[in-house]
Order: C-alpha cells, then sequence, then structure tokens
C-alpha cells in the first residue's frame, strides 16, 4: 500500500514538473511534444494452461531546441500491467532442477510486473563544432550485432524483439570528432562513489567500407546469488562485483553481404573471466525478402545443458546476464506480403542444448501512425533446454499509436 | 518582322534537331546525368503511397545532396511513426547509415538495402537514385526518338552491366529533348528483361534556379498494381551545404 503511495506521488510529480516544463517551453513555441500509446497481450501456454499478461504504455516526449547548439529532450513513461503479473521462475524448469530448491525458498523465485511511473530519459545536450555533450539521462546503444551486443555492458535485448527501445541510464557523454574518419567518445555513469561509477572510452573509426570500434569500460556489474536470501533486503543476496571489458566491433560490405562482428572479453573482480563474441551477415534479395543471420558465442553460458543451475535460469530471466547457453545462433527471415503488411519468421538455435525456438511474426500498418506487430513463439526443446517445451508456447500482439 | 520572328525560333529548332541527330546514347545520359545530379540541393518532398486496396500512407521528408549527388541526406518529417528518421548515403549510396530516433541507433547497411522498399512505397532507395548509376551500371543505347507524355524525347535503352549488381535488367527511358529531363522510365526484371515491372512518369516540369525540374514523380508498380507518389514541396539548387552536413553526427541531429 505505501509502495503504491509512492509510486502515485512520484508519478504525479514527474508530470506535474514535466507538465509545467512544457507549458513553459510551449509558451515560447519551440517544444515538440509527441510519443506513443502501446497496449499489448502477451500469452503462454503453460503445463495445461493459459496465462495472459496485458500492458498498458504511454510514453510522452518532449523535445525543445534551447538555441542552435543546446537541445533538451525528455520522455516519460507510464506503464500498467494486468492478468498474470507475477510468474514463478521454476514453473518454467525442469522437475529436477526444481527439486534443488529448498520448499520454501520457493516463493520468492517470482519476476513481477507492477505499474509504474517514470522518467527514462531526460537530457541536454551541447552540439559545438569540437564536440558534442550530452548530460542526463540517455539511452546508450553500444556495438553492431542485430541482437546480441557484447560490447553493451548497459542494456540487454529481448531475443525475440531486438529492436525494441532501450531504458534511460544517467550518464555525462562526450563525443569528439578527430577529423572526418575518427569518433573519440567518453562516458561517465555516476554511482556512490568514483570506484562504483561506470566508466567507458570508445574509438570509432573508418575503413574503406567498413566502420570498427574500440571500446573499454569498468563497470558494476549486478548480478545477484539466487541460492541465498538477504533478509535485510528482503531480496536475493546481492553479489555485484567489478567488471572491466575491453572490446571491438565493427560493421560493413564483404561479396555483397551486410557483415558485422563484435567482441568483448571480460576480467571480473571475483567471479571467472569470459568472452562474448558476435558475428553476422544480412542480405536483400532482388524479391524483397530479407534476410539476416547472427551467431552468438557467451563462455559465462554453460556447453551442457545439464549444467545450468538455479542462477543461471534466474540470471537469465531477470536480465543479469545475456544467455545461458554458450553457442546460439538467430535467423531472421522477412518479406513484404504486401505495401502494408511484413510477415516473417525468427529462428533461435542453441548449439549447446540443441533446443530450438521457432517465432513467426506480421507486421501490419493500420494507418500513418497505428500499427500492429505480432509474434508466436514455439519452444521444441527437450525439457530443461534453454528453448525447451517446458519454457511455455505462445505469442504477443501489440498494437502502437504515434502522436 | 514575322520573318524576324520565325528566323529567330526556327533556327534554333533547326540547330537543337541537327545538334540533336548527332548525340549518341551516351552523350544523352551523360546529360541527363548532369541535369539531375546538381553540384547541391535541399528540398522537401510528399510521398503518398497508394495500395492495392486504395488505402493511402504519407511521408514528408527533407533532403539534402551535395557534390552532384555522391552525398545523400534524408530526414522524414511525418508522420510521427517515423520522425526523425535518417538515412546517410555516401560515395554514391555505396555507404550508407540509418538512424533510428527511437533506439538512438545507428546502423551502417550494405548496399543491399538499396533493394528495399523506401517506407513500403514502390521506390526502392536504389530508385530515389544513387548518384551516377545510369553511367556506372548501365550501357546506353539510342533508340528512334519519340513523343511521350506530350514531350518530344529521345529514346534510350540502357542495358545492364555484367558486374553491376542493380536490381533491374534493363530500363527504357524517355528523355525530353528540349531539357533532358528523363519524363518517363521503365523499368525490367532483374532475370528477365522482357517483363517490365515498374513504370516512374514525371510531370509539372518547371526551373528552378536554373534548372528544369519535375516537381511530380509517380512510380508504378506493374507487378503489386500499386503506385507511389512524390511531389516536391520545397527544392533549391546550388546553395553553399557544409560537408559536416553528412556525417553520422550529423545524421543524429
Amino acid at each position: 500500500m505505501k509502495k503504491r503511495a509512492i509510486i502515485f506521488t512520484r508519478s504525479v510529480f514527474i508530470l506535474g514538473v514535466l507538465g509545467l516544463m512544457a507549458l513553459s517551453l510551449m509558451a515560447q513555441e519551440k517544444v515538440e511534444l509527441f510519443g506513443y500509446y502501446e497496449s499489448q497481450i502477451l500469452g503462454t501456454q503453460l503445463k495445461g494452461d493459459f496465462y495472459q499478461l496485458f500492458t498498458n504504455k504511454l510514453r510522452v516526449d518532449l523535445k525543445s531546441e534551447l538555441s542552435e547548439n543546446i537541445t533538451f529532450a525528455a520522455n516519460f513513461d507510464y506503464i500498467n500491467y494486468l492478468g498474470k503479473t507475477e510468474w514463478n521462475v521454476l514453473d518454467f524448469l525442469s522437475e529436477e532442477l526444481v527439486s534443488t530448491v529448498p520448499e520454501e525458498m520457493r516463493p520468492f523465485y517470482v519476476i513481477a510486473f507492477s505499474n509504474d511511473t517514470f522518467l527514462d530519459n531526460a537530457y541536454i545536450k551541447l552540439s559545438f563544432k569540437p564536440f558534442d555533450l550530452t548530460v542526463g539521462k540517455q539511452q546508450i546503444s553500444l556495438g553492431t550485432g542485430y541482437v546480441w551486443n557484447p560490447t553493451d555492458v548497459f542494456n540487454i535485448k529481448d531475443v525475440l524483439d531486438p529492436t525494441y527501445e532501450q531504458p534511460g541510464h544517467t550518464a555525462l557523454r562526450l563525443d569528439i570528432p578527430l577529423g572526418s574518419l575518427y569518433t573519440l567518445t567518453t562516458l561517465y555513469s555516476p554511482e556512490e562513489t568514483w570506484e562504483k561509477s561506470t566508466k567507458l572510452i570508445q574509438l570509432k573509426g573508418n575503413i574503406s567500407h567498413f566502420d570498427y570500434y574500440v571500446i573499454a569500460v569498468e563497470r558494476i556489474w549486478p548480478f545477484h546469488d539466487y541460492t541465498e536470501f538477504d533478509p535485510a533486503n528482503m531480496n536475493f543476496l546481492d553479489v555485484s562485483e567489478k567488471r572491466k571489458m575491453l572490446g571491438g566491433s565493427t560493421v560493413g560490405e564483404l561479396l555483397g553481404l551486410g557483415v558485422w562482428a563484435e567482441y568483448a572479453y571480460n576480467w571480473m573482480a571475483k567471479s571467472d573471466d569470459f568472452y562474448e563474441l558476435v558475428v553476422g551477415a544480412d542480405y536483400t534479395f532482388d524479391f524483397q525478402t530479407y534476410v539476416t543471420m547472427e551467431y552468438y558465442r557467451n563462455t559465462l553460458g554453460k556447453s551442457d545443458y545439464k549444467d545450468y543451475d538455479i542462477n543461471d535460469w534466474m540470471r537469465f530471466l531477470s536480465a543479469e546476464q545475456k544467455a545461458i547457453c554458450r553457442d546460439q545462433a538467430y535467423v531472421f527471415v522477412q518479406h513484404p506480403a504486401t505495401d502494408l503488411l511484413d510477415v516473417g519468421l525468427q529462428t533461435v538455435y542453441c548449439f549447446s542444448d540443441g533446443s530450438l525456438a521457432l517465432v513467426p511474426t506480421l507486421g501490419y500498418s493500420l494507418s500513418d501512425n497505428v500499427v500492429i506487430y505480432a509474434y508466436l513463439n514455439f519452444n521444441l526443446g527437450k525439457e530443461g533446454t534453454v528453448y525447451g517445451k517446458n519454457m511455455g508456447n505462445g505469442g504477443l500482439l501489440r498494437l502502437r499509436a504515434y502522436f | 518582322m514575322k520573318q524576324l520572328l520565325h528566323a529567330f525560333i526556327i533556327f534554333p529548332l533547326l540547330v537543337l534537331a541537327s545538334y540533336g541527330q548527332e548525340l549518341t546514347g551516351k552523350d544523352i545520359i551523360q546529360k541527363v546525368n548532369d541535369t539531375i545530379n546538381v553540384e547541391t540541393s535541399h528540398g522537401t518532398a510528399k510521398m503518398t503511397i497508394v495500395t492495392t486496396s486504395g488505402s493511402k500512407r504519407t511521408f514528408v521528408q527533407e533532403s539534402w545532396s551535395k557534390d552532384k549527388g555522391e552525398k545523400n541526406l534524408v530526414r522524414y518529417l511525418e508522420p510521427q511513426r517515423v520522425k526523425d528518421q535518417a538515412i546517410l548515403m555516401l560515395n554514391n549510396a555505396d555507404d550508407i547509415w540509418m538512424f533510428f530516433p527511437r533506439t538512438q541507433r545507428v546502423r551502417k547497411l550494405a548496399t543491399h538495402a538499396k533493394k528495399q522498399k523506401m517506407q513500403g512505397s514502390d521506390f526502392s532507395y536504389e530508385d530515389m537514385g544513387s548518384g551516377d548509376a545510369f553511367i556506372k551500371d548501365y550501357v546506353s543505347k539510342r533508340l528512334e526518338d519519340e513523343e511521350n507524355e506530350g514531350y518530344d524525347c529521345f529514346k534510350l535503352e540502357l542495358t545492364r552491366k555484367r558486374e553491376s549488381d542493380m536490381s533491374y535488367s534493363r530500363l527504357i527511358i524517355w528523355v525530353i529533348k528540349a531539357n533532358f529531363v528523363p519524363v518517363t522510365i521503365d523499368y525490367y526484371d532483374e532475370n528477365d528483361p522482357s517483363r517490365k515491372v515498374k513504370r516512374l512518369v514525371q510531370s509539372d516540369i518547371q526551373v528552378v534556379d536554373g534548372i528544369p525540374t519535375a516537381m511530380k514523380a509517380v512510380m508504378f508498380n506493374l507487378k503489386d498494381n500499386t503506385q507511389t507518389e512524390l511531389e516536391m514541396l520545397e527544392v533549391e539548387f546550388n546553395i553553399p551545404l557544409d560537408d559536416s552536413l553528412f556525417t553520422e553526427r550529423a545524421l543524429k541531429k
């Protein structure tokens, strides 16, 4: 009850501040107000029952050119969940693995969706000839991969919905163009101390028809031990640790194919070091069919599915780590069936456990500013695998109206 | 006086006619290329897609080009769904970057992306012109002159070069003799040079900043029975444009 009151008060406060800001800026006739409303239903057939989670999301964006060189942008999200808003991860796992979890701990393996109102992004960007400086909560997109981005330590994409927007992160970002071919980026994302804050440096260059990036990051990685409960915080034990990452990525064209690669080596303060690698290619045929494929290796993932433990699953499903299986491939084929309708098929295969997910997709333009996106997902692997039958089959239907 | 007037009119026409007789296909396509690829340009255009069911989708885009079409930047202004999406094409569209504002992501695209439909329209990125493609990717041959859309035209056949990866095996182009504007272009199937797949018709030709400019173009998709209309709302030529406009940094603005 208290939490709801806090959320409500916070929502009113954010709305009030943004409203005042919008009114003030609109008075100057310099502000753009836009965004979208999204209604979505996610359904899953699980152990004979069909569960549904409904989501209503309103995103309101503000953008203002305060002067020739200064831009202010912000967006506020209100998300409302209905239906099955609490999912116990153990319901998706093999009985063998569930039996290893103490009975009294089982109710805690829950991923909950609660109504939320938050300031997703709010930043000021100063653009001068020698540099761009962006200060505030902002989206940070790193890497050249389509589904997986080893060098992106800020975000984890949904494999079935990789182009969905990512949340904002508070940071101070400086982009310095070095001639016409290079850009140096430094980024500082503050936490309570300098040691705990994220530091990033990246150099982007261009050779022939290839762009390339070299990147180094130091960041505290938020991790939990899902086998130990911390009564003080009423949560699983926080075992966050420092991660130092050195990586690189490239994207370009080879023999007519679009190609990209991304690699990151991670030095961990306490746990084992690991690396991630992505290679991908895409092509558009003359008959308009588009195909993209990507291979991903993450040595944090396990090469034998019998080794997946409760920590692996919880970290994977809570989006703390990108993969549970070591080697995966993603293939997406899309074709414009008409001017307004795109049909496609996503396939994800885990080499390590032999499991496969098939995801037919559909995108339809209902009007200039209203689109429908839908997919079905069928998990065909055996029990205990990442795309196993026990993960449930289902689908998603999303209606989005832009304003 | 009347005779003098005739002399003024008839003599240049005779000169033009005899000059036209001497031009080869290569000469004509070079002149077309020079006409459509102006040093710099800036404009806004409205694109209306008419589907088989008669539904319409409308887009407004602002574009800049420099170095005779070698550098291009296109930014969508409407509808809200695609607002601020932008495409940067350099080196005659051999290098393409696309910016998605919702994810703040810039993605480098390979040249095969030129074959994709532009926002679901009947124009592919390739159709929108990639600089000197008429010269670089095709061999041109002059056919017998013809009248087309009410204009006295040169008729050319462009056959794709063996090493080219363009999506059309050949093009038939009607070029207005008076100003070298291509008034109609027929596009033939990638693998079947006898199968016409699209027709572009340009109209409302006005002289803007001294450049003959088609203010309207309609692409008819004969395969899907759909059409897309492109209407220039504003256009200006040979204006100063800084190179910094054609960078990834500018793409994100």
